[in-house]
């Protein structure tokens, strides 16, 4: 006969040859590998302090014969420490999902239940069937003062523990971060960041239950955050950025009356605009441009001996000056 | 007065829904704040779990957004004329219990009779504007409470003062729903009369 035997890390087990006595000559294997027979008592095999690498197969054979006497699943493993729970509402208010997991494995199967009473009344966890370890609820009743107490059992071969949570409605509200965001510079503009984002999808009703979005953004080089709350609005211009610094930006967001805030939405990168173009032009294009726009600044040459300051010229002489001497560069052009 | 769909109706509905949204968030804050200094003078545990306090209107509701417009503004009209008493007891209870030893607590509960009462008065003007009757108080109001033991008193007082907070947030959502625009009509949704 075959079956599964569970026991824990650190056990002393003792298998027996079946109905075989225990003076029978008998061969043990592991996996298929003979085991030595200084784990024997007579026909008994002994382990000590099993440990997880033990798991598997043990089969006896009558002596002689070979004829297969007995086998049996050694399946080492551990009873279930406090499993760790997590009930949130990120699609208020239209429920709210609970979500599980053991803070250390067991090495063998668990099963678990949940349980979620409001007041005097039952409700039903519905599971997800992916991921498994989640379940969902819809709320029944809205503006409760009754707590929701949702417990967690979780049950394998060698123990159970649970873990109990009790909250109020409001208190689990959390939205998902904020979808899309997108930041772009302003161009001519080079303190102003323009940030956009949607919000979470599984967010089901934005209007009658708006959400408020707090922004946070910062050179990459620097440490420190700046920080802006918007009660209302899926956009919002930065008006104080360094000019030509990369930024990092990132938004997450609220139930304008509950609950509490998202995570941080994925980050995204800008740059502020600046005069200075990314690729260096040649001489005959910097011609070009000026015979184009007569006013404007025009790009310094390669160089790079130049401010970002004014560079001024008009025909086929490009002068790079700072900026205290572009009145003096432009009366020396009218000469 | 102008017909429950026109034009101006629907703007001064929105108007009126807009500036109950302030009302009713000021509101909240303010009992927020009341909540916690009631707690701690009233030396209550705040996690306290507090039964069903008989004659306080619960704010918990099934099937809240399949619910009228009407229904809304009857159902916090209720509600807010039930606060307006309990609140009115709880002070005249304080009164007695602590004479001027906690004038702090006094005025903050008095502040906040004063913006039910109003909320109150806001909730009838929206009715009006839907020409619903407004429903009358009852002449007597509820018979008096039994007299309470002064521990009963503060628990009641617990179980009042945080079934309002949950009603000023059940207030907003209530308005925010009213002052959408039905999308065929422009009326708000649900305060045609139910045929």
């Amino acid at each position: 006969d075959s079956h599964t035997q569970y026991e824990r890390v650190g056990a002393d087990v003792t298998m027996k040859c079946g109905s075989m006595d225990w003076d029978a000559a008998v061969t043990w294997t592991a996996n298929g590998t003979d085991i030595d027979e200084s784990h024997l008592n007579g026909s008994y095999l002994i382990l000590k302090n099993v440990d997880l690498s033990q798991s598997g197969q043990y089969s006896c054979y009558e002596g002689s014969s070979w004829h297969l006497k007995y086998q049996t699943y050694l399946r080492v493993g551990t009873p279930p420490k406090e499993p760790v729970l997590m009930c949130r509402s990120n699609n208020y208010p239209k429920g709210f999902y609970c979500s599980w997991h053991l803070p250390t494995p067991t090495y063998i199967p668990n099963t678990f239940n949940i349980s979620v009473i409001h007041g005097t009344k039952d409700m039903v966890c519905e599971k997800d069937a992916i991921p498994k370890n989640r379940c969902h609820i819809r709320y029944l009743q809205l503006f409760s003062t009754v707590k929701y107490k949702v417990t967690l059992t979780v049950t394998n071969a060698l123990g159970k523990n649970y873990t109990t949570l009790t909250f109020d409605e409001f208190a689990i509200v959390k939205p998902d971060p904020p979808e899309s965001v997108v930041a772009k510079p302003v161009p001519n503009n080079p303190r102003r960041l323009e940030v956009s984002w949607q919000n979470p999808s599984s967010w089901p009703d934005p209007e009658s239950f708006p959400l408020k979005f707090f922004l946070r953004y910062r050179p990459l080089i620097l440490d420190q955050w700046q920080h802006v709350e918007l009660s209302d609005g899926t956009s919002h211009t930065i008006t104080d950025a360094y000019a030509g610094k990369e930024y990092i930006i990132q938004v997450a967001a609220k139930d304008t009356d509950i609950g509490t805030w998202s995570d941080w939405s994925v980050a995204v990168h800008a740059t502020t605009w600046t005069e200075e173009p990314k690729h260096l032009t040649t001489e005959a294009q910097i011609t070009e441009t000026t015979s184009a726009s007569t006013s404007s600044f025009m790009a310094p040459p390669t160089t790079k001996i130049c401010d970002k300051g004014a560079v001024v010229g008009s025909g086929a002489v490009a002068v790079c000056w700072t900026a205290g001497l572009v009145v003096a560069a432009y009366s020396v052009l009218f000469i | 007065m102008a017909a429950a769909d026109s034009p101006s109706a629907a703007l001064r509905r929105r108007d009126l829904c807009s500036r109950g949204i302030r009302l009713a968030g000021k509101m909240r804050a303010d009992v927020v704040d009341l909540l916690d200094a009631y707690v701690e003078q009233q030396g209550l545990d705040a996690s306290a779990s507090v039964a069903a306090v008989e004659g306080v209107p619960l704010a918990a509701v099934e099937r809240w957004d399949e619910q009228t417009g009407t229904q809304r503004l009857l159902e916090n009209l209720a509600a807010y004329r039930a606060f307006r008493t309990l609140l009115a007891q709880m002070l005249e209870e304080q009164r007695e219990q602590l004479g001027e030893a906690d004038a702090g607590l006094g005025r903050a509960l008095a502040a906040v009779l004063l913006q039910v009462s109003a909320f109150a008065y806001h909730l009838e003007e929206l009715l009006r504007l839907e020409s619903r009757g407004i429903p009358g108080e009852e002449e007597d109001g509820p018979p008096p409470p039994p007299r309470l033991s002064l521990f009963e008193q503060k628990l009641r007082g617990l179980g009042v003062l945080r079934e309002l907070a949950q009603w000023a947030v059940r207030s907003v959502r209530d308005l925010r729903q009213l002052a959408k625009p039905s999308p065929a009509t422009g009326t708000a949704p649900g305060l045609a009369e139910s045929p």
